[in-house]
């Protein structure tokens, strides 16, 4: 368990280099054959000059685009990825759920193979033994525990593997996108466990696309970029530059431009509530986005029209000025248009905003921006699903 | 497997380690109980025969090979012998080829927790020797059915010499399971080579015959008989026999504890090459 100011984990000058050796499994023929044309091996770096600590009983974020460098990091903090430099020192015992139910033996029942998890993660047996009920219990597998893990749904095996992970005390846990397989309500449960492990002084380091369980979790955050940490801090302005530098234009969100550029985007901003520039935003609450345009001539009854999909591609809401029965005359120049989404009804996750202006008869695509704008919700609010719907309770009348 | 509490995990150039470096002796033993017990429920739950078909397979062989050399050679062969070879066989050629795969089928456990590799290769020799002293028990019932029935020569179990035996050929057997599972992380194409040389290495063994029949080749050849006493299968076969069957002498010469002493060094030989070559496990799986 973590003293104050004791360093839980401590990175000094870690990289890690990978020779690039195609698909192909490693070969004595192979080998030989390269080497008898005198063909060096390409290299890249995967982690480079990794240089943070992480002072015990806090929650680290890890966030970057895919192939950064972040699983990387954390196969270097749990000891199974050998750094080609530097030093990663990491106290106390280690947990990863870096992937959940590794060890599970497919013939094995769910109790054998919870002692034998539990073994892997070095956890007495006795310890095991005496916990076993609330594991099983945890895990929610009723009679399917003496059963052998093959006939378990994925979502039963990770829960029976996180609930031998979270049983298992450890002083730094180490998560990689694990919590996003399983039911809403088993995600649930392992955030109240997370919770739990934070509240008693455990020191957490947890890569994740889920911006919005990232801001809400930790508390500071290393952006990871191309191998280099790029940014370390706060999670929501840390989170807020991932957005704008690494995921939107040209970033890993695939992304569409096009239209005559008469007038054109030229700057978009998201503020929330108070008119502050964020990238997370809360259920319920405004917000704000500010488009910037800038016109070449005079242009007649513009419309200017925006639409919200999820991350994985839903087209959830789309509408323009000309719907909205509000009519622009004519723009010139440069100017600044205010879209407000008030309440915001996206519950938890990752969206895309498109943009648009075209003419009112929608002939002319003037500048249209497709998906080009990510933004993440989250959720205070305790309901579930997939939006929210203002409802209202009636009391029950008596007699 | 992780540190406890007051330990932590320093990870170099040089591969991740536990400080302070004592001994985890009973987590090791837990961890590796567990990976035996895994191999062997994991082995024995998908049939319905389980145990059986471990003293079935060399059963079979041992009768196979009686049938065929008696054709070929007559009667010089007596079956005893041949079923104490083909059983000890058994457990190597068992040995070195789940040993090599020890690493590369756990691939997702490699890279994904830490624990010591050793234990791999370790608790996949183990499950072997666990199957051989059990398949033992089988071996003695029929070696004493044969004599019982005057096809072969009295049982009799010399109670150091056979431990001794058991216990080297274990040691050969893990030294290789080290070495080839580290090898076959390396280059895939080990399983292909090692499938040609274990066919060989049966045959240039003592398995199906002893060193009597091979006595008319090896008088004048003083060489021959060196290269033959020098492969370890050879006394530790032959000591196999003197340690279960009447009437087998076992005197090897002075100088073929050399083949005795390549048990040992196998085993060192493999316990450098895995601990060199298990950093970069991770990046080749």
């Amino acid at each position: 368990m973590g003293e104050a100011g004791d360093i839980a984990i401590e990175a000094r000058g870690v990289g890690k280099r990978y020779r690039v050796r195609g698909h192909a499994p490693p070969t004595l023929f192979g080998r030989l054959a390269s080497a008898i044309r005198g063909r060096r091996p390409d290299e890249f770096w995967a982690l480079r000059e990794a240089t943070f600590e992480v002072p015990a009983g806090r929650t680290f974020g890890v966030i970057g685009p895919n192939g950064s460098g972040k699983s990387s990091l954390l196969g270097l903090v749990a000891g199974t990825i050998t750094p080609t430099c530097g030093r990663v020192t990491t106290r106390g015992r280690v947990c990863s759920l870096l992937e959940l139910g590794a060890g599970f033996h497919p013939d094995l029942t769910g109790r054998e193979n919870v002692f034998l998890n539990a073994a892997l993660l070095g956890i007495p047996r006795e310890d095991v033994r005496r916990r076993f009920d609330r594991i099983a219990e945890f895990a929610g597998l009723g009679p399917f525990i003496e059963e052998p893990v093959r006939h378990y749904s994925s979502g039963m095996y990770v829960r029976l593997a996180f609930a031998v992970a979270a049983e298992s005390e450890p002083d730094v846990l180490l998560i990689d996108e694990v919590l996003a397989v399983g039911d809403v309500a088993f995600q649930l449960r392992c955030l109240d466990r997370i919770r739990e492990l934070q509240r008693r002084n455990r020191t957490l380091l947890f890569v994740s696309h889920a911006l919005q369980t990232v801001e809400e979790f930790c508390h500071e955050v290393l952006l990871v970029h191309r191998g280099s940490i790029v940014a370390r801090g706060e999670p929501a302005p840390t989170i807020l530059r991932y957005i704008r530098e690494f995921m939107g234009e040209g970033g890993p969100v695939y992304t569409q431009e096009f239209g005559t550029r008469e007038v054109e985007i030229a700057d978009v901003t998201f503020r929330d509530a108070d008119g502050r520039e964020a990238a997370v935003f809360e259920t319920g609450w405004p917000m704000h986005v500010d488009v910037r345009w800038r016109a070449r001539g005079r242009i007649e009854r513009p419309v200017f029209g925006f639409s919200v999909k999820t991350a994985n591609g839903l087209y959830v809401f789309g509408s323009n000025t000309q719907i909205a029965g509000v009519e622009i005359r004519a723009i010139e120049g440069e100017g600044k248009i205010r879209l407000t989404l008030d309440p915001l009804t996206l519950m938890s996750g990752q969206y895309l905003l498109s943009l648009a202006i075209h003419s009112w008869d929608h002939a002319r695509q003037f500048h249209r921006r497709e998906d080009w704008y990510p933004f993440a919700v989250r959720n205070p609010t305790g309901a579930l699903g997939a939006f929210f719907l203002n409802s209202r309770w009636t009391p029950p009348s008596q007699g | 497997m992780t540190a406890g509490s007051a330990s932590r995990i320093v990870n170099t150039r040089l591969g991740a380690r536990i400080e302070p470096s004592g001994p985890r002796v009973r987590a090791t033993l837990e961890l590796l109980g567990a990976l035996v017990g895994r191999e062997l429920k994991g082995r024995y739950k998908g049939s319905a025969l389980g145990f059986l078909w471990a003293v079935l397979v060399p059963l079979f062989m041992a009768a196979i090979y009686v049938v065929f050399l008696r054709m070929l050679v007559g009667r010089a062969l007596t079956p005893d012998r041949v079923v104490v070879g083909v059983f000890a066989w058994q457990f190597t050629a068992q040995s070195v080829q789940a040993g090599m795969a020890s690493v590369t089928g756990n691939a997702n456990l490699v890279k994904k927790v830490f624990f010591p590799r050793w234990l791999l290769p370790a608790a996949s020799t183990l499950a072997q020797l666990i199957n051989y002293l059990l398949s033992l028990l089988v071996q003695f019932a029929v070696l004493g059915v044969l004599a019982a029935r005057g096809a072969a020569a009295g049982v009799s179990v010399d109670p150091l010499l056979l431990p001794a035996a058991v216990a080297l050929l274990t040691m050969l057997n893990f030294g290789m399971a080290l070495l080839l599972a580290a090898a076959h992380v390396h280059f895939r194409d080990t399983q292909h080579l090692v499938g040609v040389l274990l066919s060989a290495w049966f045959f240039v063994s003592p398995v199906m015959y002893d060193l009597d029949l091979l006595r008319p080749w090896l008088a004048g050849r003083p060489w021959l008989e060196a290269a033959v006493w020098l492969n370890p299968l050879t006394p530790l076969l032959t000591g196999l026999r003197a340690a279960s069957l009447d009437g087998v002498a076992w005197l090897p010469p002075p100088w073929a504890a050399a083949g005795l002493a390549v048990a040992p060094a196998t085993l060192a030989l493999g316990a450098a090459v895995f601990r060199r070559a298990q950093r970069h496990f991770a990046d080749l799986l």
